[in-house]
């Protein structure tokens, strides 16, 4: 069937079957394999992109429901010249990241968040990644670089 | 651990409805005669089809259907099919008089799940854990659906008749879900007990609204609990037991053996069965106590945790 969105600002029609997921069509029709597959039942936050502003699981959304929307993968965080956006530099200086696999996620799921609200205390940044499985960090470096980047785009 | 799609759904393509008008959607259910599934948030749906545990010929999508969205308090609190778990946790509305609901709205899931996942969906699904459901019982929700052939409305209570099994039938659309609103000196919570704070199934659920009498004594009792046995259900006996009472220790104790005789929780891994008798007594004691302080500090109308 006919799908239409728009990813990371490039506008796309494709023919995919009606039991195919936003996160199959991600990576398997568009390259995009930023975007992890995890737990593919929602719950460990790995397929999190945005769907119109809103963090969503990739993974349990069915791509045709996501026809006419906008997404916002990982791939589209960082400028077309490869700067990375506050929050990714702050997750690379804060060691927010070891093996990497969850990091796509969250970085969506707060991207989401820090909009919503720029400067979240410990506890709104715990709150907001309730939905995220990492297990690597023990979540502190992850938290310290959020309020890393909160401090970063408060400075502008 | 990554999965393929189950291999009999790869073979067998499937339609989509992706419906524009609530009619539309009801024709969709009547052409596919019981064989489509209805495809809202898909949170629940979409796992199920991944997994194989469902087969349908057909998802009929739903979401786009404005019909079926907002909250409105009128004499009652009616709240669209579509409201996601993040709008039940942060409508103002919903949090000044339906205050269960938005705190059991709060514990599904993460945010991931909270934006998409719909309150008819969590009562369509019927999960014995289901969170939205004591919060929903004790607001005497009504279930409102709709099909070609017209409209009709449902107690919550009778709505649910077994694990995942519910009264709607298959050409039928849940439209909105019905509450009534609290009156004067009237608390209410919703208290869950899992194993971690966040992104947790309920291993025990209990949900109350209580409101006192110009005595001070308990008149309207209610109270649902989740997990501790097929599906939801009011305590009604336990609520009897509670009714004109000040919530003293011997009474709580009385309403929580005939809630606890009511119950038919099982061992699963997430817990036994005796652990989940246990809670329940436990919960409903917090629930009460905190309750009749919050109506009568308040005049009601307080959420009570």
């Amino acid at each position: 069937m006919q799908l239409r969105l728009t990813v990371n600002g490039r506008a796309h029609e494709l023919d995919v079957p009606a039991q195919a997921t936003l996160l199959d069509v991600l990576r398997d029709e568009l390259g995009l394999t930023g975007t992890k597959q995890g737990c593919n039942e929602g719950e460990c936050g790995a397929c999190t992109v945005l769907v119109d502003g809103k963090a969503v699981d990739s993974c349990v959304l069915m791509a045709l429901a996501a026809a006419g929307s906008e997404i916002v993968t990982v791939e589209g965080l960082a400028a077309p010249d490869g700067t990375l956006s506050p929050l990714q530099r702050a997750f690379v200086e804060a060691g927010g990241v070891q093996c990497g696999f969850c990091t796509p996620g969250f970085l969506m799921t707060l991207t989401a968040a820090l909009r919503e609200t720029p400067a979240p205390s410990e506890d709104e940044i715990r709150a907001a990644i309730a939905g995220n499985i990492c297990r690597c960090t023990g979540y502190t470096q992850i938290v310290e670089a959020v309020q890393a980047a909160a401090r970063m785009e408060a400075r502008g | 651990m990554p999965s393929e799609p189950a291999p009999a759904l790869a073979r067998n393509a499937i339609d989509f409805v992706d419906a524009r008008h609530v009619h539309q959607a009801l024709a969709a259910l009547d052409a596919y005669g019981g064989e489509a599934t209805v495809l809202a948030g898909g949170t629940d749906v979409v796992v199920q089809l991944l997994q194989g545990l469902i087969r349908p010929r057909a998802l009929v999508h739903i979401r786009r259907l404005p019909e079926l969205a907002g909250v409105a308090s009128g004499e009652r609190t009616e709240i669209g099919a579509l409201t996601t778990h993040w709008e039940l946790g942060t409508h103002p509305a919903i949090r000044a008089e339906h205050a269960a609901l938005a705190q059991a709205a709060r514990t599904v899931g993460g945010r991931q799940t909270q934006n998409v996942g719909t309150i008819a969906g969590n009562v369509v699904n019927a999960s014995p854990a289901a969170d939205l459901l004591p919060a929903l019982l004790v607001a005497g929700a009504q279930v409102a659906m709709r099909s070609s052939a017209g409209t009709r409305s449902l107690a919550l209570e009778r709505f649910l008749v077994d694990r995942k099994r519910t009264a709607l039938e298959p050409n039928e659309l849940v439209t909105a879900l019905s509450l009534e609103r609290p009156g004067p000196r009237t608390a209410e919570t919703y208290l869950k007990v899992g194993r971690r704070g966040a992104m947790e199934v309920a291993l025990v659920g209990l949900a109350a609204r209580l409101q006192l009498d110009d005595a001070g004594r308990l008149g309207d009792v209610r109270i649902a609990v989740c997990s501790v046995g097929p599906t939801a259900f009011r305590a009604h006996q336990a609520e009897a037991a509670l009714t004109g009472s000040r919530g003293e220790e011997e009474a709580v104790a009385e309403a929580a053996q005939l809630l606890q005789a009511a119950a038919r929780p099982i061992d699963d891994v997430r817990g036994t069965a005796a652990y989940r008798r246990r809670v329940l007594a436990g919960l409903l004691a917090r629930a009460v106590s905190a309750c009749v302080r919050s109506a009568m500090s308040e005049g009601g109308r307080g959420r009570c945790s």
